[in-house]
C-alpha cells in the first residue's frame, strides 16, 4: 500500500511525488470562410478596405457581412462600398502585458477603434504607431499604414474577424491634423 | 469543398492542475510502474482511485491505496479508426473499460491491439508502461495478454 505522503517504490522510487499535471488545452478550428469576407480580404490585398452599408439603419459594416442586424435585411452587392484609410481614434486602451504563455509583447502598447473618415466603419483592436502609447487621445486623426503589396497575407482573416484588417494594415499613424471634437462621433463609439 | 479558403483559428490555454491527494498518488504510481485503486468503504477496489465514495459521498481513505493490475479484462470497447493528434496512439486502436486484477471497477483507457479483429469483450489485457514516464496516464497503454 502507498500513503498520499510516502513514497511508492518503483522504476522511480526517490524522485518526487507527482503532484501537478499539465492542463494543456488546444483547441483548432477550420472553417469555410463565406463568400463576402473572401471578397473583403481580396480587397485588403488590393489596398481597399470594403464595408457594407446598409441604408435602413445607416450603419456601415466592415467587414462587409451580408445583413444588418439592426434592420434585419440582407446586404448584397449593391451595398458594397470603398472605404476610407483614414478616420478618427475614437477609444482606445493601453495595454500592459503580462509574460503569460503566447504574450510576444513586452513593452505597452495601444489598441484603438477608428472610425473611418467618409462613410464611415469601425475598425476594432488596431496598432497605434510612431507615438508612445501614453501620446494616443480619443479625437486623433490618423491614417493606415499599409503592409507593401507583395507581404500582405490575409489568410488569418475569417468568418469572425470583425473590424480585422490583419494581414494588411499594420496600424494606424497619426496625420497631425487638427483633433475631432468627441461630440462629432458620440454615438459611434463602440 | 477541397478549393474553398479555409480559415484556421486556434485557441490556447496552458493550465496546470493540482492534483490533490489520490490522483497525485496515483500518477506517481504509474511514474513509477505501479497502478493503484483505492478501498471505498464498503470494501470494494475502485481503479481509477477517487477521493470520494462514489456511492455515499463520503471521502475515502486516501492512505488506502491498493495495487491493482497489470492485468485485466476488457469490459466494453469502441475502436478507433481513425486516430487524431488528440488520441493516446497514432494507429487504429481501442478505447476500452479495463476491469484491473484486484479492482471492482474499470479504467477507460487505450488498448494497443492492431486490429479490430483482436478486440473482443471479456478479452484479458495487461498494461504495457513506456520507458520513459512523467506521471500521466499516457505512461502506458494496454495490450492484449500474450502479445498482439
Amino acid at each position: 500500500m502507498a500513503g498520499a505522503n510516502e513514497p511508492v517504490e518503483g522504476a522511480g522510487a526517490g524522485e518526487q511525488p507527482v503532484v501537478m499535471m499539465d492542463y494543456f488545452m488546444h483547441l483548432e478550428y477550420h472553417e469555410v470562410v463565406c463568400p463576402i469576407v473572401r471578397r473583403y480580404a481580396a480587397s485588403l490585398m488590393e489596398g481597399k478596405i470594403l464595408g457594407q452599408f446598409s441604408p435602413k439603419s445607416g450603419l456601415v459594416y466592415v467587414p462587409p457581412r451580408s445583413y444588418c442586424p439592426v434592420s434585419c435585411e440582407w446586404l448584397g452587392e449593391d451595398n458594397l462600398i470603398e472605404l476610407e484609410d483614414r478616420g478618427v481614434i475614437t477609444a482606445f486602451t493601453i495595454v500592459t502585458p503580462v509574460q503569460y504563455y503566447g504574450q510576444e509583447e513586452t513593452e505597452p502598447f495601444a489598441k484603438a477603434s477608428v472610425l473611418l473618415d467618409g462613410p464611415g466603419g469601425m475598425l476594432s483592436l488596431q496598432d497605434i504607431l510612431e507615438i508612445p502609447p501614453d501620446e494616443v487621445r480619443i479625437g486623433m486623426k490618423v491614417e493606415a499604414v499599409w503592409l507593401p503589396e507583395s507581404e500582405r497575407n490575409t489568410d488569418e482573416i475569417g468568418n469572425r474577424s470583425w473590424g480585422s484588417a490583419a494581414g494588411a494594415i499594420v496600424g494606424w499613424r497619426p496625420t497631425g491634423e487638427p483633433d475631432l471634437p468627441a461630440e462629432t462621433f458620440t454615438d459611434k463609439v463602440y | 469543398m477541397a478549393d474553398l479558403p479555409i480559415s484556421t483559428h486556434v485557441i490556447e490555454f496552458p493550465y496546470t492542475r493540482t492534483l490533490g491527494p489520490v490522483l497525485g498518488p496515483f500518477l506517481t504510481g504509474l511514474r513509477d510502474g505501479q497502478i493503484y485503486g483505492i478501498r471505498s468503504n464498503d470494501g470494494r477496489v475502485l481503479a481509477p482511485p477517487t477521493e470520494w465514495d462514489p456511492l455515499t459521498g463520503e471521502p475515502l481513505d486516501t492512505s488506502a491505496l491498493v495495487p491493482v493490475g497489470p492485468g485485466g479484462v476488457v469490459e466494453t470497447w469502441a475502436w478507433v479508426n481513425h486516430p487524431t493528434s488528440k488520441h493516446p496512439l497514432d494507429q487504429p486502436f481501442a478505447f476500452a473499460l479495463i476491469k484491473l486484477d484486484g479492482a471492482d471497477t474499470a479504467l477507460m483507457h487505450a488498448v494497443d491491439a492492431g486490429s479490430m479483429d483482436a478486440m473482443s469483450t471479456g478479452m484479458r489485457v495487461t498494461a504495457r508502461f513506456k520507458d520513459e514516464r512523467v506521471g500521466v496516464i499516457t505512461d502506458l497503454v494496454f495490450v492484449p495478454e500474450g502479445g498482439a
